[in-house]
């Protein structure tokens, strides 16, 4: 989302968590009803994750994702959210690992810029800037989230809170970073395309647990993806929407790995019409 | 891959497929049993056209252990719909015997599993997981080539009974719709395998047998006598095939929704239906799902949904902002039938001659989410012992609603300029006055929620599961739809080879160990 209150400092910043604390209390109070505390809806958003290059690795016990995403937005501020296990570990990593798997792959070693549909968008939107993601944390409730959210007028949508109450329900928190781009854009056709540090999550699972589908952030309807599967063992494991495109075989600190290769472009979630609306204040039956 | 042969000497090519599931949280001692789903599977690729109501047929069965974190295994039976070979005798071309790609009908050790429109029911022994055989009792021909079941059956008081209805469907012509003929009202004895067939008369005011199809049936006693309630869904199909060519074409309005009561005769030839007072004046389309309450012997409580949605056609061409299917990014092989407007669900409880109507209907307020909505309601389940409703909703993806269909209705198509994504609803309601119970804390509700629904009664609460093979088997208890208390997943769920299910389970039955 973009986040249109990146800092406060002071006196104000004090008044500020009280001011927030209590919308948060009003909204809490009203069920979570987007009605009673509008200034909760995000305004003109226009952020989303538009391209994935992910290495996942599953040892049998532990789930390992290492990933690059370009991000795309209008603004000059963001954040990227996304839930994890409460029991994850979330870093920003080097990527040695990353980088070895490519390597090793070779010929067979499709990264994202192999794929057509991100080639159209580097020629239309232009080569990514690097950024640097920065202020880390982690929600544990959706109070958490959404005074967060409220602090830093980035806001939210009600369909994606509901979605995000659901997933607190089964355990899970929200892992939450900012990044802004060196030359932010705020044009709509021709936003800010930005890539960032490898990411690493790693939580416990016996199975391979992929990615849950994204929510529509008003940029880009779709998501480009490469994801290479590493396996001890080799696994009857398909991506779920995503065809096989390779199998192979790479070593990694003397353990070999089977590799199975996805690639293709996946729908987000919460998809409207065109040049529908983002959910807002006001107009509320559907 | 095996090959089967049943006692009778059928045989069937089948295949299955069996993993363990990662399990956090809990599973309570009440879900000892099993929660069986039909699932459809469907190629991968978004741009290739599948009828929705055809599709290839996997029974999942989840063994699920009690424990902290208990246990959860699956397994897949996959039914290939082109396999005929279940059946006796030359089938017609092009038309499948089975596809148990929706209801799931048990008692004892046995599953029918029942195709969403077309096809017969499948019976399963549920402990060998294997297929027994195919339950058509209407021989298909030239004219009529296929058959069409009632997916939710009927049960007597005692369970001994299943009731379903079965009819053939004649091919169109020049003129003429698809149409049902040889309605037949089936009676099965659950203990014995005795079967039993009644031709229906149709109602004098409900002759019409171009949407002559009931999705669910039930069973209810009033003085002794015996009656079966059938909910005339009222899908007007075109034509007995999928679309060759998946565009833009004339769409045969449906008529209301009806329900055909019949009583259960054993000294009569034929049974003559009558409408059930009240339905048809609702004037709304797709009476599909129910439960019902006819414990007392006298009358019965009956819930019930209204889709709002053309079920006999199918997804393609245009949609209602003119957008190409390329354009739209949710495209899915058989896809679903999008609703044209908001639901709903209905309370209609008899009792001799006195009767009462309660509904409950209401549009998304993305402002006043905590209320709910009733977009494509999908699944009633009854708990705390007659007092509680959960009910799942399936939402609204207004991309997927086609311009074709949209026209057939414009006194009630939703208006796209007003109109954005509607997400899946699970929700709790007063059983007697159909109000939803709302809750400050939100334990009322949960969106983005799997719409197959099976509620577990233990007599001292409710636990209400749901599923689908992306976000797996959720667990909750009644009283707390904010909480999950258990949680199975496996990437097993989401693909079998490099197919994957698509739409998610409408469904699924849990059955007591």
């Amino acid at each position: 989302m973009a986040v249109n209150r990146p800092s406060v400092g002071g006196p104000e910043f004090a008044q500020l968590v009280r001011t927030v604390g209590e919308k948060v209390d009003r909204l809490e109070e009203n069920n979570w009803d987007f009605e009673s505390v509008p200034e909760v809806f995000a305004r003109d958003a226009a952020a989303d994750v538009l391209a994935k290059d992910l290495v996942q690795i599953h040892d049998g016990r532990t789930m390992t994702r290492l990933g690059r995403l370009v991000l795309g937005g209008v603004g000059s501020h963001f954040n990227l959210m996304g839930t994890m296990h409460a029991d994850s570990q979330f870093k920003v990593v080097g990527s040695q690992y990353f980088d070895e798997v490519h390597a090793q792959l070779g010929s067979n070693g499709l990264g994202i810029g192999d794929i057509p549909e991100y080639q159209k968008l580097e020629e239309k939107w232009g080569k990514p800037q690097d950024i640097e993601y920065h202020n880390y944390g982690v929600f544990y409730t959706l109070r958490d989230m959404i005074f967060w959210l409220l602090m830093h007028d980035a806001g939210c949508f009600p369909s994606t809170m509901e979605t995000m109450m659901r997933r607190f329900a089964e355990g899970k928190v929200v892992q939450n970073n900012m990044y802004g781009p060196a030359r932010p854009s705020f044009d709509r056709e021709q936003p800010a395309m930005m890539a960032g540090a490898c990411l690493m999550l790693q939580f416990p699972s016996k199975i391979v647990e992929w990615m849950e589908q994204p929510m529509f952030g008003g940029l880009q309807e779709d998501t480009i993806v490469v994801e290479h599967l590493l396996t001890v063992q080799e696994a009857d494991v398909s991506h779920p929407l995503l065809p096989l495109v390779v199998e192979s075989k790479v070593r990694l600190r003397h353990q070999d790995y089977y590799v199975k290769s996805f690639a293709g472009v996946t729908p987000k979630d919460a998809l409207r019409g065109p040049d529908i609306p983002p959910e807002g204040p006001g107009e509320y039956r559907a | 891959m095996t090959t089967f042969v049943a006692e009778s000497g059928q045989s069937a090519k089948t295949e299955t497929h069996e993993f363990e599931l990662e399990v956090r949280g809990r599973i309570p001692p009440a879900l000892a049993g099993s929660i069986v789903v039909a699932t459809s599977r469907r190629h991968k690729d978004r741009f290739r056209f599948s009828r929705w109501h055809d599709s290839t047929s996997d029974l999942l069965r989840l063994d699920l252990y009690p424990g902290k974190p208990g246990r959860v295994h699956a397994t897949f039976l996959s039914v290939e719909p082109e396999d005929r070979s279940l059946l006796e005798g030359p089938q017609p071309d092009g038309f499948y015997a089975t596809q148990p790609n929706h209801g799931l009908n048990v008692e004892g050790n046995t599953l029918w599993a029942t195709n969403l429109l077309f096809g017969a029911p499948l019976e399963v022994d549920l402990e060998r997981w294997r297929p027994v055989r195919v339950l058509r009792y209407l021989q298909p021909t030239t004219r009529a080539p296929q058959v069409t079941s009632t997916s939710h059956f009927a049960w007597s008081l005692d369970g001994r009974y299943a009731y379903f209805h079965q009819s053939l469907l004649t091919r169109e012509t020049a003129s003429r719709n698809v149409e049902a003929a040889d309605l037949a009202l089936v009676e099965l004895d659950t203990r014995t395998g005795d079967e039993r067939l009644w031709p229906i008369v149709p109602p004098p005011e409900d002759a019409s047998l171009e949407a002559a199809n009931f999705h669910s049936a039930f069973y209810f006693e009033d003085e002794g006598r015996r009656f079966v309630g059938l909910l005339k869904t009222g899908a007007v199909v075109e034509c007995l095939e999928a679309h060759t060519l998946p565009v833009d074409h004339q769409v045969a309005r449906m008529p209301s929704s009806t329900i055909w009561i019949i009583e259960v005769d054993r000294e009569a030839p034929v049974l003559q239906a009558t409408l059930l007072p009240g339905i048809r004046e609702i004037g709304a389309l797709a009476l599909s799902h129910l439960s019902v309450d006819a414990s007392s012997g006298n009358g019965f409580v009956l819930y019930a949904n209204y889709k709002q949605a053309d079920v006999g056609e199918e997804t393609h061409g245009e949609n209602i902002y003119g957008e190409s299917p390329d354009q739209v990014r949710e495209h899915y092989a058989g896809m679903i039938v999008e609703p044209l407007n908001y639901g709903l669900v209905l309370r209609y409880e008899q009792h001799g001659n006195r009767s009462s109507l309660h509904t409950f209907s209401r549009p998304y307020e993305h402002g006043r989410t905590s209320l709910g909505h009733s977009w494509l309601p999908i699944n009633i389940g009854i708990g705390s012992a007659g007092k509680r409703l959960y009910c799942t909703f399936n939402g609204f993806r207004p991309r997927l609603l086609p311009r074709h269909i949209a026209a057939a209705y414009p006194d009630i198509a939703v208006d796209p300029q007003h109109i954005r994504y509607v997400p899946p609803l699970l929700m709790r309601f007063d059983a007697a006055t159909l109000a939803p119970e709302y809750d400050s804390k939100r334990r009322h509700l949960s969106y983005a929620e799997p719409v197959a629904l099976a509620v577990v009664d233990d007599g001292e609460q409710d636990y209400v599961c749901t599923f689908s093979p992306e976000l797996g088997l959720r667990i909750y208890e009644g009283d707390d739809l904010s909480q999950t208390v258990g949680h199975a997943i496996s990437h097993g769920l989401l693909t079998w080879k490099d197919s994957h299910f698509r739409p998610e389970p409408a469904h699924m039955e849990f059955v007591r160990r």
